[in-house]
């Protein structure tokens, strides 16, 4: 008997094309789908931003300010510098030595003629010019007088745009102050006494905390000397975690790192 | 304490330590020769059940036995499977009938033990590879789970070194480390189903090898007492 021989398997080809695509086709779906999840982590952010809208309100009070003042510098500087510059020159130089060299004794009587018509033209073009010179005079001056409104106008918009900021920004540094003033206060209900704390020394505490409120980590930054007192704030403020932060998203996004000062006599 | 990751599944292959990518690419390996033989498998099992029921249509349907046997021997394609068993069979019996007067029995069981092996290699081709199927099937999980392992300790051990631990921190890590699960995972799951699918196929075939190889014996025998 003979032994059978190698079989060939049927379809090999279509086999590792088959093969082939599949493991294409995994690759896509993890492709995409990896993608797609880290899409739907951004919604994380996005709710971040949510918070926000309180926040935008006094953004744009703020933006328009730099607007107008490029849009009216340009208009009253280049109109009065060409007009007279070029006018006077040419006209009333040019023909008198033209004219001169030409002159002939026999055409004296028709050069003196000219002369005359040259300086009744004359007369005419001095007339127009002090016209003219008038008349951009006045306008320099209206001119003048435009932009010196407008500039009291930008002067005045950029006061008041400064008072908003200046009052956002107070409003934010008072904010900031009663919402550390509260979690001083928070912290300080905690804070169990030593025995021989001696005077007032302040001791200064860097304080990391999470956007909940919850502290991280505390360090010392300066000691008051006491570190008996040292330890007894830094439990307090292990203790008073989560600390109250303020409501404001604006604000609270500030509160991830604290300096807190405490003193034992408050 | 911003910490953006790029979690895009490349930066997370290319961004793995050795040890993970390496498994990684076994795994590759594995499933690409495994889906490789699940086709091919599938192709050859398909074309031996289609034969088998071919055969035994023309086999039953009142064709003679010495026709068939004839053209099996004329055909210019290879006999597989039922017709191969058939084969081999009848020209044993063949062999032991022109070698002059014989007992009946020792006839018979001369054929059956060349039809018996010629079933034998028929269900041996049908089963090749199939053991690769098994253990990719039941191996890669092992070793998708200890790159997984090795990158999350890779991962806690960056962690040692940082004050704040965020889960940022170990994220990354972790997501790397599982890719190589998933594609344990992936490598596994269509092996185990190919596998038990395709020998569940093969042990149905041999038995209608079987009882195919009883009944030809059989008109065999009742062909030699006549």
């Amino acid at each position: 008997m003979t032994p059978p021989a190698e079989r060939k398997e049927p379809g090999r080809k279509w086999a590792v094309m088959l093969a082939v695509l599949v493991h294409l086709m995994f690759a896509a779906v993890l492709v995409f789908g990896v993608n797609w999840q880290t899409r739907e982590a951004a919604p994380v952010i996005a709710e971040l931003w949510n918070s926000l809208p309180l926040a935008p309100a006094p953004a744009p009070k703020a933006a328009p300010e730099p607007k107008p003042a490029p849009a009216e510098e340009p208009k009253p500087e280049p109109k009065p510098v060409p007009k007279p510059v070029p006018k006077p020159e040419p006209k009333v130089e040019q023909p008198k030595p033209a004219k001169v060299d030409i002159a002939l004794k026999e055409k004296e009587k028709k050069r003196k003629e000219e002369e005359r018509k040259q300086a009744e033209a004359e007369k005419k073009l001095k007339d127009q010019l002090k016209e003219q010179e008038l008349k951009e005079q006045r306008e320099m001056l209206a001119d003048e007088q435009a932009a010196l409104s407008k500039q009291r106008d930008e002067a005045r918009r950029q006061k008041t745009a400064a008072a908003q900021a200046a009052a956002q920004v107070a409003a934010q540094a008072r904010g900031m102050a009663e919402a550390i003033g509260r979690i001083r206060s928070h912290v300080r209900r905690f804070v169990v006494m030593p025995a021989d704390v001696a005077g007032n020394p302040e001791a200064e505490f860097e304080v990391f905390l999470l956007p909940t409120g919850e502290v991280l980590n505390v360090r010392l930054s300066r000691s008051s000397g006491n570190t008996a007192y040292d330890n007894a704030v830094e439990r307090a403020i292990h203790k008073a975690s989560p600390l109250p932060l303020p409501v404001d998203p604006l604000l609270a996004g500030r509160f991830r790192e604290l300096t807190l000062k405490f003193r034992p006599n408050e | 304490m911003n910490v953006t990751q790029d979690l895009s599944f490349l930066s997370l292959i290319t961004n793995a330590s050795v040890v993970v990518q390496l498994i990684l690419l076994i795994l590759l390996l594995a499933s690409g020769l495994s889906w490789f033989f699940i086709f091919s498998k599938m192709f050859s099992i398909r074309a031996a059940l289609r034969e088998a029921d071919q055969f035994e249509n023309e086999f039953w349907g009142g064709t003679d036995i010495n026709n068939l046997y004839q053209r099996t021997l004329s055909g210019r394609t290879p006999v597989v499977g039922m017709e191969k068993i058939f084969e081999a069979g009848f020209r044993e019996f063949l062999k032991l009938k022109r070698q002059g007067r014989m007992d009946i029995g020792v006839i018979m069981d001369g054929t059956r033990r060349a039809m018996r092996a010629a079933c034998q290699r028929e269900l041996d081709a049908l089963e090749l590879h199939l053991s690769f199927l098994a253990s990719v099937g039941s191996v890669s999980p092992y070793i998708g789970l200890f790159g997984t392992v090795w990158g999350i300790m890779n991962a806690f051990r960056g962690l040692s070194n940082v004050v704040q631990a965020t889960l940022a921190h170990v994220a990354p890590g972790i997501a790397e480390a599982l890719i190589a699960t998933a594609m344990g995972l992936f490598a596994a799951i269509p092996a185990v189903l190919a596998y038990n699918h395709y020998s569940h196929d093969v042990d149905r075939l041999a038995t209608r090898f079987d009882s195919f190889m009883e009944e030809f014996s059989n008109i065999l025998q009742r062909q030699t007492g006549v």
